[in-house]
């Protein structure tokens, strides 16, 4: 009986300890502490932790060192959260195809090429990042891992003392323990996102960014989600609900809380998407060639359209060529050929976007057109790494070589 | 006390039980200068060196040779890929379907296809075409191609491939190491073998 009644009180700790502290209210910026230093042998242990890891990342070659591109990201953060705050983070770009951004305890802030190839201006990125230095500010990590050790000390205990009376009841108690732990656990994970949602939405009304690109970044990523899953045949993906082990809340729902947050009169603010365009320019065609490949055509196809609401450009053209040759279906292939062809109007010396339009007119049996083609691929880039190949490909070129 | 021995036996059928797994995955040894059938198919080559085939498949039509453990050296061989066919097993044909080798792919299409495959496969978030030439596998016109890329473990690594497409299937042979010292190490034997790669 003992270990029953123990058991249940555990249940009741578990629920307590991993009760949510999600709220209605808009979060207000918590006080600035100027360099922060870790308290206590946890946080000590995880910063000295995360220095090890960010020692190794610093050295990685999927970062792109770019100093112009990361003094541009991390003035976004710094118009975001205060040119104050942002002092207190180290940003890496990482070169990912996906949408995602990370916060480690000590600072290091991880920012995934996808998700600068996904945003469309300032202050949909200052959201993501302004998320993400929440997390920081509210030291969140060590909230979690402290929250992680109690409920499995509770588990740990309630197993050994279980083991005492070993009983179907207990067995049976033990398992609704353990469903509750885990569940409330994931829960909290959960309402840390809420809560780091809420502060950057906080930075933002505060900031001079239009705060209501929030919620129109959650709009965009779900209707990329929807178009993934058309493209694959797969069913359309539920955007308000999610698994019992899911680590961040529904989409849906962050879409809704974050438009509710945004202050009314900051609509007309102007979000950056001139800047924000400017600034990536240079590295679109790579984050575009990235996307591309990964095989992935109705994601694809949504951000090429979604990019393009500016205007096509030749660099867009060819990108959707790339993205049609690429999965190959005949009739793929014939507008394939049209998109080079919408490129090289808009730029003739664009070299790839020949390349493309040979190889789709060779594939759709158009040999004399194609041909024409790789020759003016080989003209403007003669030194191409696969010149030699494709200069087999011409009939005279060949038998020259 | 009188339930121990059966308390044995169970532990001892537990330990087999774990230690099943590694006798599925016995590695074979492909002695020098022993002509050898790869993946059930009628390529035969003939190493000028001791490797290991490892048991891990990444498809039906694929083998895995190493010398030090597939991280360190890895020849892949891609054997008579037919149309329709994608290089290696898709993990879920819905979810993460992988591009397909087909009738209308062009030789010069070939490294894109393993890049293509490499990045949704191995998830490779960089990956560069070094170098694209013309030249002889198996006795047919075929391509050569070097590249390098990164993985999910951050270790930069250089590749080196020469594929050729004969009477419509796709014959690859693929190396991948490591750039710091196991690529240059053990580029020369890399060379040989596919050298020594034959169609009957």
């Amino acid at each position: 009986m003992i270990t029953r009644a123990f058991l249940a009180a555990c249940v009741a700790l578990a629920w307590l300890a991993g009760a949510g502290q999600a709220t209605a209210q808009p979060a207000l910026v918590p006080p600035y502490t100027v360099a922060y230093q870790p308290v206590g042998v946890d946080e000590i242990g995880w910063w000295r932790e995360m220095d090890e890891e960010e020692a190794v990342l610093a050295q990685s070659d999927l970062v792109i060192r770019d100093e112009t591109l990361n003094a541009y990201v991390r003035k976004v953060l710094c118009d975001t959260v205060g040119s104050d705050r942002c002092n207190a983070v180290r940003i890496y770009i990482v070169r990912a195809p996906f949408f995602n951004a990370s916060m480690t305890a000590n600072g290091t802030m991880r920012v995934f090429t996808g998700l600068l190839l996904r945003v469309q201006n300032e202050a949909e990125l200052g959201t993501v990042l302004g998320h993400e230095f929440g997390h920081f500010e509210n030291r969140h990590i060590l909230g979690k891992f402290k929250a992680r050790r109690s409920g499995t000390d509770v588990l740990a205990w309630a197993a050994v003392l279980g083991s005492l009376a070993p009983s179907y009841d207990v067995v049976r108690t033990y398992r609704n323990l353990e469903f509750s732990i885990y569940g409330n656990l994931y829960r909290y994970g959960r309402d840390q996102e809420r809560e780091a949602d809420r502060l950057a939405i906080a930075y933002l009304n505060n900031s001079a960014l239009r705060p209501q690109a929030a919620s129109q970044m959650w709009d965009n990523l779900m209707a990329e989600a929807e178009a993934s899953a058309r493209g694959r045949g797969l069913k359309k993906p539920k955007f308000d609900a999610i698994a019992f082990a899911a680590s961040h809340p529904p989409n849906a729902e962050r879409a809704g809380y974050l438009a509710e947050l945004a202050r009314p009169d900051a609509a007309t603010r102007d979000d950056g998407a001139e800047r924000y365009r400017e600034a990536l320019a240079p590295w679109l065609g790579m984050f575009l060639d990235d996307q591309i490949k990964l095989n992935d055509f109705g994601a694809s196809e949504y951000l090429l359209q979604a990019l393009a609401q500016g205007g096509w450009t030749a660099q867009l053209h060819h990108a959707r060529g790339e993205l049609y040759r690429m999965r190959g279906a005949p009739r793929d292939l014939v507008n394939a050929a049209q998109f080079y062809a919408d490129a090289i109007a808009l730029d003739p010396a664009h070299a790839e976007a020949n390349r493309g339009l040979g190889l789709s007119l060779l594939k759709t049996g158009q040999a004399g057109a194609g041909q024409a083609a790789l020759q003016r691929y080989l003209d403007l880039k003669p030194d191409a790494s696969d010149a030699r190949l494709i200069r087999m490909m011409i009939p005279d070129q060949g038998a020259a070589q | 006390m009188k339930d121990a021995p059966i308390g044995l036996l169970v532990g001892w059928l537990a330990v087999a039980l774990a230690s099943a797994p590694f006798a599925a995955h016995a590695h074979k040894l492909r002695e020098r200068g022993a002509p050898v059938a790869v993946a059930d198919t009628p390529l035969t080559v003939t190493p000028s060196r001791d490797w290991n085939r490892l048991d891990v498949r990444l498809g039906k039509n694929t083998e895995h040779w190493t010398v030090d453990g597939e991280q360190l050296n890895d020849v892949t061989f891609f054997a008579a890929i037919t149309p329709g066919q994608p290089l290696v097993r898709e993990r879920s044909k819905k979810r993460e379907p992988l591009p397909r080798f087909t009738k209308a792919t062009l030789l010069v299409e070939v490294p894109e296809l393993l890049e293509t495959t490499w990045r949704t496969y191995k998830r490779s978030g960089s990956f560069q075409m070094t170098g694209i030439e013309p030249g002889r596998f198996l006795g047919a016109d075929g391509v050569h191609f070097t590249y390098e890329f990164v993985d999910q473990d951050e270790l930069p690594r250089r590749g080196e491939a020469r594929a050729a497409i004969i009477a419509g299937k796709l014959y690859m042979i693929s190396f991948e190491a490591p750039r710091l010292h196991y690529f240059a190490a053990g580029i020369e034997d890399f060379r040989k073998l596919a050298d020594s790669a034959r169609l009957p």
